[in-house]
């Protein structure tokens, strides 16, 4: 690796002077498990780290609302701490479940929620759950603060709508009486390869009909994506086999899925639509 | 633009300091400046656990981290696992059950059991091999390094039963 200026600023401003120069080597830095990767691998030279773990308050804690009991999390929280958090565990389940197969110990302890969604790598195992969640981001910059769902930070592969000398600060996360969630990691070579398709699902159904529900696709395409078409055959509807697999060719047909080693096309819409329909049954009985 | 600085940290129970360029991850400083091979890299990618130390209690992978951040940190490397000359209850359990042939993923593997040990003193099956996914053994040790967690568990136990 070759060497590079590394700084930590205690306040959002000293953070802003140093991020705010028009040169996109000059990045943050959350845990730094993705930008070690790049920069060991030469596919990432930096000129100035800027590292976000003494920014304070905003940008740590998992929090919940008295008012509403949705979550704020700030984005240097840890993989570990939500993944230990008595709060998450008992309220936002799927992401404790999500966690048993996300990387190993040693990244949780480091990997940031903010960092997670910056990187806006496609195979991303968090991502989908956040918008199955209906979470969204607090973004700030020397001009201000925007808050935007989690879905409109991805705007294609590995590309973000963040600009230089944006940082995600902090998200918020309801918490819907009556929903479940569920995260599919499907792979198909190794367990703990990086999965052919995510599947971030989050419904809300009494019996066995769909009052609203929420299905992001993620890894097969190049950004996480809800699935509106399948949720439409769904939303509102009793649940059947007939249904199911009407839900699952919707999603199929509306999703641009490339082949790559992880599976051809055709293999990975079979997927697609084999664990939707197990999915949404699964969850509907639960 | 580029300069050191001065970090000072306890590693292995003792206080340190050392000059830290920006891009020094954790085992080039270990092994460079400490001299300490135990924390080694293989992959360099986070994915195998040789490079295991732990920083204020957390496992963490050496060969992604950087030694800048360890200023004010208590660090451990398997140096200093053993008690003087009484190793560790793991590393002890590691000789008992033969859970290595050549060795290079050991120090990795008993860092991570301690973590495992101290967050579930008693762990399923179930959980020791979730918690060790990330440590791999090229010598395809695991059945014998699984016996190794068992046998540190009880060792544990009887200390724990002896100071109390
Ligand atoms: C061995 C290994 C296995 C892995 N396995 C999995 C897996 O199974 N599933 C999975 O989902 N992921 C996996 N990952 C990827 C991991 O989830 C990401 O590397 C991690 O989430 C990135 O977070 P970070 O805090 O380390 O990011 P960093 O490396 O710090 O940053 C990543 C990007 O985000 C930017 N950034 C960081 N914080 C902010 C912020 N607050 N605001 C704006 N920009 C920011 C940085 O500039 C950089 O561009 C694995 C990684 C490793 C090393
Ligand atoms: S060398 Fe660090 S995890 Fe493999
Ligand atoms: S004992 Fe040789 S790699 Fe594990």
């Amino acid at each position: 690796m070759t060497s590079f200026d590394l700084v930590e600023p205690e306040t959002l401003e000293d953070a802003f002077k140093w991020l705010g120069v028009d040169d996109s080597s000059v990045r943050p830095f959350g845990g730094g498990t993705a930008l070690m990767l790049m920069m060991k691998a030469q596919l990432f030279t930096p000129v100035r780290l800027v590292s976000l773990r003494k920014l304070g308050r905003q940008f740590e804690g998992i929090e919940r609302s008295s008012n509403d009991g949705s979550f704020r999390i700030g984005a240097m929280t840890t993989f570990s701490q939500l993944e230990h958090s008595p709060e998450i565990r008992a309220h936002l389940p799927v992401i404790t479940q999500t966690m048993k197969t996300l990387a190993n110990v040693r990244v949780r302890n480091v990997a940031t929620v903010g960092g997670n969604l910056a990187h806006g790598d496609p195979h991303l195992d968090l991502p989908p759950v956040w918008m199955a969640l209906d979470a969204s981001a607090t973004i700030v910059n020397s001009s201000g603060t925007r808050t935007i769902p989690v879905g409109d930070i991805f705007s294609g592969y590995y590309e973000t709508t963040l600009e230089q000398g944006d940082l995600i600060a902090e998200l918020r996360v309801p918490v819907r009486p009556g929903w479940r969630s569920r995260y599919i990691k499907v792979t198909t070579r190794a367990e703990h390869d990086w999965p052919a398709l995510g599947i971030g699902l989050s419904l809300h159904a009494e019996g066995r009909v769909i009052k609203d529900l929420r299905i992001v696709l993620s890894a097969a395409i190049d950004k996480p994506t809800r699935l509106i078409g399948a949720e439409n055959v769904l939303r509102g509807k009793e649940i059947d086999d007939a249904l199911l697999k009407r839900a699952g060719e919707a999603a199929a047909d509306e999703t641009h899925i490339e082949t790559d080693n992880r599976g051809s096309a055709p293999y990975k819409k079979h997927l697609l639509r084999v664990h939707i329909a197990r999915a949404v049954s699964a969850l509907v009985t639960e | 633009m580029t300069t050191p600085r001065t970090i000072r940290f306890k590693l292995n129970g003792r206080s340190v300091s050392a000059d830290i360029m920006p891009h020094e991850t954790i085992v080039d400083m270990l092994t460079q400046r400490f001299d300490l091979k135990g924390a080694r890299e293989s992959c360099g990618q986070g994915l195998c656990g040789c490079c295991t130390v732990n920083i204020d209690g957390m496992a963490v992978s050496g060969c992604l981290s950087l030694a800048w951040f360890l200023d004010g940190k208590d660090v451990q490397t398997i140096e200093g696992v053993a008690n003087g000359a009484t190793l560790d209850p793991v590393q002890q359990a590691f000789i008992e059950a033969g859970a290595f042939q050549c060795g290079f993923c050991t120090p990795g593997f008993i860092m991570m059991v301690r973590q495992l040990l101290d967050l579930h003193p008693d762990p399923t099956e179930d959980q020791m091999r979730h918690f060790l996914t990330g440590n791999l053994c090229r010598c395809s040790a695991y059945p014998e390094i699984i016996d190794a967690v068992k046998i540190a568990v009880a060792k544990r136990a009887e200390l724990a039963h002896l100071v109390a």
